[in-house]
């Protein structure tokens, strides 16, 4: 409510307007070429060998056959590696080319670079690899047993991570009710439009220029440079546009292949490009969890305990499964207080694939298991879902579950608020008693939950922008943080545009490129909007002082005597000469005199005060909120889930483009509707069920209901113009809303996910609805 | 075969492309709207050397009636048969069963002579096609025959089609006044699914409420072809189809199928949603015949 005052005091120009994303019609028109789209002339293919088992150990690896096969350009295998033999974004245990063993089917082996792409495929055939097969592990909670085999020599636990707080056996033997139950949630895969793929160049001046969509551009430049021994100045990485990340190119995907494969083509660009089948395979993927879950409540509803055992599936390496089950466990009780917890996360090794980051980031999972027994306390002690939850959330300056001072913006209270307020809610019996058919049933559910903007304490969490002065008094705003899909450049653009006091069609944004823009971190962590927004604000200030310096000198004043308003600099004290000057009279000026037009900003994003244990990460300063209600309807002869209606009400501090946020805020709504009634990577002993879209069941346009987005905006004085980030939150409490709408229309709980059509049906039989 | 190797002849006339059946049958494979030709093709499975584009064979794409009978040419589009006049009138089941294949593209682009012809399990025509008594007529350089659906079929992805034949074209009979129809389809979404259980319903009606004097049930996706239901059919016209009675023929459908499991489904679950699709059939064409 606060925001409203401040809305009152500053208007602004372009800030929380519907702003049309700038690459937005070439991307709804198909114009835009993505990077995997292009040919070259004298290109050539490359290929990746996979692992033939999910745990084996490699006896001896001949390429013979494949090298003397006509149009084969080079094979390569771990020997051919000149650096490191690893890549992983925080423990780089992962071999870029197998030499001892196969730890999943994700595995590479080696490298084919050929003529066609067939006859790379054909030569992948011809390559033999002798194998010792193994038995693999499958189960984390198998993997943690002693016997185990041990899949890493630091054994299959990579990482546990806990919080204690309180005396939690106290509690619950005070408590009025006690809640406990066991979810599961599924292995979800980002399914973006565009696969992995990318191009590897070798320029005539030996440096190496990678073309290939990423979320990092610096990060994977220094992982490409580990592996190759190399100057990572001598490696050019290009990582934007890309067709959607959601954080499954967060980690290396080619960019090393391609790399290695350069090095051998005599100069000739080589392009790998994975098809969907082997995107399934290689690509990581959520991690599924099985999530225990104990939770005390007092007859009024206070939560007094809450004990948690997580259980992460990390397959074959680590990636950013350690930081997955860290910001789950930080998450697990919601954004909540209870004074006593016990949380434990457990990310474990196994031969399943690969998981790592994926937009929640481990949230998405212990969100399901808490809303779901907050939902069950309320419904045994006859207490509102919106009450309990109202009663429960902590509030700016008050203390987190895991036991921090939350000293940023805390929307919560105010999104369930509106959610109560709601149409849907207020007629809700109306709704729910107007069934399309009469063997359909119709239920409605609310959720909450938060997710942390940023990396978290101790990790490095900076950003830095350039703007440049353009000819005609343009900016040339530069922000490596790529556009994953999120309209993170548009953001930029209007932030740039409000600081700058220009038209937003006078800027433009240039992303994802190791030459081009500075390191600004991550595209991840719901942070790009956060960090980069105030790296441009940090930048601006120095482009004015470099306009009014400018100015000053042209009008022969000093720099005092100049005002910059309406994006102009005025000259405020009577003396010969012009009144003003536009930005594009200060370039041509610049340029005359070969001065510098461009200006940096940076920015460190702060930190909580103290880390919560050795928790590298926990907790964060500042957190995005979000609550979702839902209507469903349910066909009682099948299970089949129709969400009807959805209502997002995120906290994402001031709306910086209500169009972005919208898009955001539907997507993720969607890509929730999609983890929790539909969506599965199926692994069984190791090896992928699944295996393209006919039967990854992605929600389609006819599965989109009807999505209301009304935004609360708590302002985050950190953040620019009192924005946070939004992008991971927006999908997560839709979920238990979702699987609680359903238990409102047919009495079944469904608490292991997908929720698809058997699932629900065989709910309702075994709980004896039907 | 490498795809890049596969050469393709595009026959402008139905006698032109028998002929080259007759020669290359052995080496070709007929390619009609390729939605399942050209996932097969990139899966490996049956590469021919020579792909025989059919699309433009504008001969084999017609739905007329003549006489008692509506003839279909093979090339006819899901989305011709689903806007289909004649088709949405007289044989209201076949036309949402189009309706439900695939999507907008793939209805655009698939043809009900490559939905029989792949002889798919799951084929959502299929179904419909039978409670029509859809014959079929197959043609090579040197004859015709026709041939009834039901024996069309040998197995999974499997027929009785020579490889010097094509189908020219489907005949079904038109549904009478008294007739109504319904397809009903479990997929796993609501669009671009592959068919978990399906069902097609045909029922002639009688003069008194709910009263059906006859009716055609066939099961898709439960058994390696489109089963027939012959018990439920034969309870049908046991009394007045009412709410409670509907449900009893529910309950016996799952005798009648024979599913396997697999990524999309349980077979208990299919053989539970055999009965609860029929159920759900059965009441919406009840509304149907009340509201008419
Ligand atoms: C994304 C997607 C979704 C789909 N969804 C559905 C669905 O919901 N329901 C469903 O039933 N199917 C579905 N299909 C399968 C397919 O679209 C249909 O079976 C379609 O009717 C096939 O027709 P076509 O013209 O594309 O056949 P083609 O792929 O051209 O041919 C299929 C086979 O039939 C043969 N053939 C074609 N025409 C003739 C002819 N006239 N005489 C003899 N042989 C012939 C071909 O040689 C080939 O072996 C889907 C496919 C895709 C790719």
């Amino acid at each position: 409510m606060k925001m409203k005052q401040r809305d009152k005091q500053k208007t602004y120009q372009w800030v929380g307007k519907r702003v049309q994303r700038k690459d937005g019609p070439e991307k709804v028109t198909g114009d835009l070429k993505y990077m995997t789209d292009y040919r070259y002339e004298n290109m050539v293919w490359g290929r990746v060998l996979r692992a033939k088992h999910p745990y084996a150990k490699i006896k001896q690896i001949d390429t013979s056959r494949a090298e003397a096969y006509p149009g084969v350009i080079c094979v390569l295998t771990y020997e051919d590696i000149p650096g490191f033999n690893g890549f992983g974004i925080v423990v780089p245990d992962q071999p870029v080319l197998c030499h001892d063993y196969v730890r999943c089917m994700s595995d590479a082996v080696a490298l084919v670079a050929a003529e066609t792409e067939e006859i790379a495929e054909e030569a992948l055939q011809l390559i033999d690899v002798d194998y010792e097969v193994l038995t693999p592990v499958t189960d984390p909670e198998e993997a943690m047993k002693e016997n185990a085999p041990m899949l890493h020599p630091s054994g299959n636990v990579h990482t546990h991570v806990q919080v204690q707080n309180g005396d939690i056996e106290k509690a619950f033997a005070e408590a009025d009710i006690i809640v406990e139950n066991t979810y599961i949630s599924p292995r979800q895969m980002h399914a973006f439009i565009e696969t992995e793929g990318g191009w590897g160049i070798l320029e005539e001046d030996g440096s190496l220029t990678i073309r290939c969509p990423g979320q990092y551009a610096f990060r994977d430049r220094m992982q490409i440079a580990r592996v190759l021994a190399w100057n990572p100045h001598r490696i050019h990485v290009v990582s934007n546009p890309i067709g959607g990340g959601f954080g499954g190119k967060d980690e290396i995907t080619v960019q090393i292949y391609l790399a290695l494969l350069a090095l051998h083509t005599g100069g000739r660009p080589v392009k790998i490009h994975y098809k969907r089948e082997e995107s399934v395979i290689a690509g990581i993927k959520r991690h599924p969890f099985k999530v225990k879950m104990k939770t005390a409540a007092k007859k009024d509803g206070t939560l007094i305990a809450n004990q948690v055992i997580a259980y992460g599936d990390t397959g074959a390496y680590a990636s950013l499964g350690g930081a997955v089950i860290s910001l789950a466990v930080e998450h697990s009780c919601g954004p909540y207080y209870i004074p006593n917890v016990d949380l434990n996360g457990y990310c474990v090794y196994t031969n399943n694939g690969v998981s790592g980051a994926f937009r929640g980031f481990g949230v998405n999972q212990v969100c399901f298991a808490m809303e779901q027994n907050i939902d069950i306390i309320a419904e045994k002690l006859g207490i509102d879902p919106i009450e309990i939850r109202k009663k429960n959330v902590y509030h700016q300056g008050g203390i987190s579950s895991v036991g921090h001072r939350v000293t940023a913006s805390v929307g919560t209270w105010e999104t369930l608020d509106v959610a109560e307020k709601s149409d849907l809610w207020q007629r809700r019996h109306h709704y729910k008693n107007n069934p399309s058919e009469p063997w359909k049933k119709r239920g409605i559910g609310i959720a909450s939950s938060f997710h942390g903007i940023g990396m978290g304490i101790g990790l490095p969490d900076y950003g830095a922008a350039t703007i440049e002065l353009l000819p005609g008094g343009r900016f040339l705003v530069g922000v490596c943080s790529e556009d994953i899909g999120q309209g993170n450049g548009t953001v930029f653009a209007i932030v740039a545009a409000e600081a700058l006091q220009c038209h937003l069609d006078d800027i433009d944004v240039i992303q994802g490129d190791t030459k081009l823009t500075l390191d600004s971190g991550t595209v991840s962590a719901s942070r790009s909007t956060y960090v980069g927004g105030n790296t441009i604000l940090a930048a601006a200030p120095n482009m004015i002082q470099l306009l009014i310096h400018t100015a000053a000198e042209i009008f022969d004043i000093d720099p005092e005597f100049v005002e910059h308003r309406d994006g102009k600099l005025w000259k405020t004290i009577p003396v010969q000469g012009k009144e003003v000057l536009s930005y594009a009279e200060i370039y041509d000026y610049l340029y005359q005199h070969r001065r510098e037009t461009k200006v940096e900003g940076h920015f460190m994003v702060p930190t909580a005060e103290k880390m919560i244990g050795k928790n590298v990460g926990m907790p964060h300063k500042v957190y995005g909120y979000q609550t979702h209600l839902v209507l469903v309807e349910v066909d009682m002869l099948t299970g089949e889930t129709e969400v009807l209606q959805v209502l997002s009400i995120p906290d994402c501090g001031k709306v910086i483009n209500l169009l972005g946020l919208e898009g955001q805020a539907e997507g993720g709504a969607v890509m929730g509707i999609g983890y929790t009634l539909y969506e599965d990577t199926v692994i069984e002993n190791g090896l992928y069920k699944t295996t393209n879209f006919t039967n990854y069941i992605l929600p389609t346009f006819k599965e989109t209901p009807h999505i209301q987005t009304i935004p609360v905006e708590s302002d985050e004085k950190s953040g620019p113009f009192g924005a946070k980030g939004i992008g991971e939150v927006v999908m997560i409490p839709i979920i238990p809303a979702i699987v609680q709408a359903i238990y409102d229309a047919t009495g079944a709980r469904i608490r292991h996910l997908p929720a698809t059509p058997e699932r629900v049906y065989q709910a309702m039989k075994e709980q004896g609805m039907i | 075969m490498r795809v890049s190797e596969i050469a393709m002849v595009t026959p402008k006339t139905v006698m032109e492309c028998l002929m080259y059946l007759s020669n290359r049958g052995q080496d070709a494979r007929l390619l009609a709207g390729g939605t399942d030709a050209i996932v097969q093709m990139k899966e490996k499975v049956g590469r021919p050397k020579i792909w025989i584009n059919i699309g433009k064979l504008d001969e084999l794409r017609f739905i007329r009636e003549v006489g008692n009978e509506i003839h279909i040419g093979s090339l006819s589009t899901h989305t011709e048969l689903a806007n289909s006049k004649l088709i949405r009138s007289r044989a209201s089941v076949l036309a949402e069963a189009a309706e439900r294949v695939g999507a907008t593209q793939i209805r655009n682009m698939g043809t009900i002579g490559g939905n029989i012809a792949t002889a798919s399990p799951a084929g959502d025509t299929l179904p419909a096609l039978y409670v029509l008594d859809a014959e079929l007529e197959l043609q090579s350089f040197a004859k015709k025959r026709r041939i009834k659906i039901a024996d069309f079929f040998l197995g999974p992805r499997r027929t009785l089609l020579q490889n010097d034949e094509i189908i020219t074209k489907i005949i079904i009979k038109p549904m009478q006044e008294n007739e109504i129809g319904i397809f009903e389809k479990l997929g796993p979404r609501r669009a671009q699914a592959i068919s978990i259980v399906n069902v097609a319903i045909k029922l002639s009606m009688g003069s008194k409420a709910r009263q059906c004097l006859a009716g055609k049930i066939a099961f898709g996706s439960v058994a390696p072809t489109i089963v027939r239901a012959s018990k439920c059919e034969a309870m049908l016209t046991l009394g007045l189809l009412t709410d409670q009675h509907i449900e009893d023929i529910g309950k016996v459908a799952w005798r009648e199928v024979s599913p396997i499991s697999d990524i999309r489904a349980s077979a208990i679950y299919r053989k539970d949603m055999a009965g609860a699709l029929l159920i759900r059939g059965l009441y919406r064409l009840m509304k149907r015949w009340e509201d008419q």
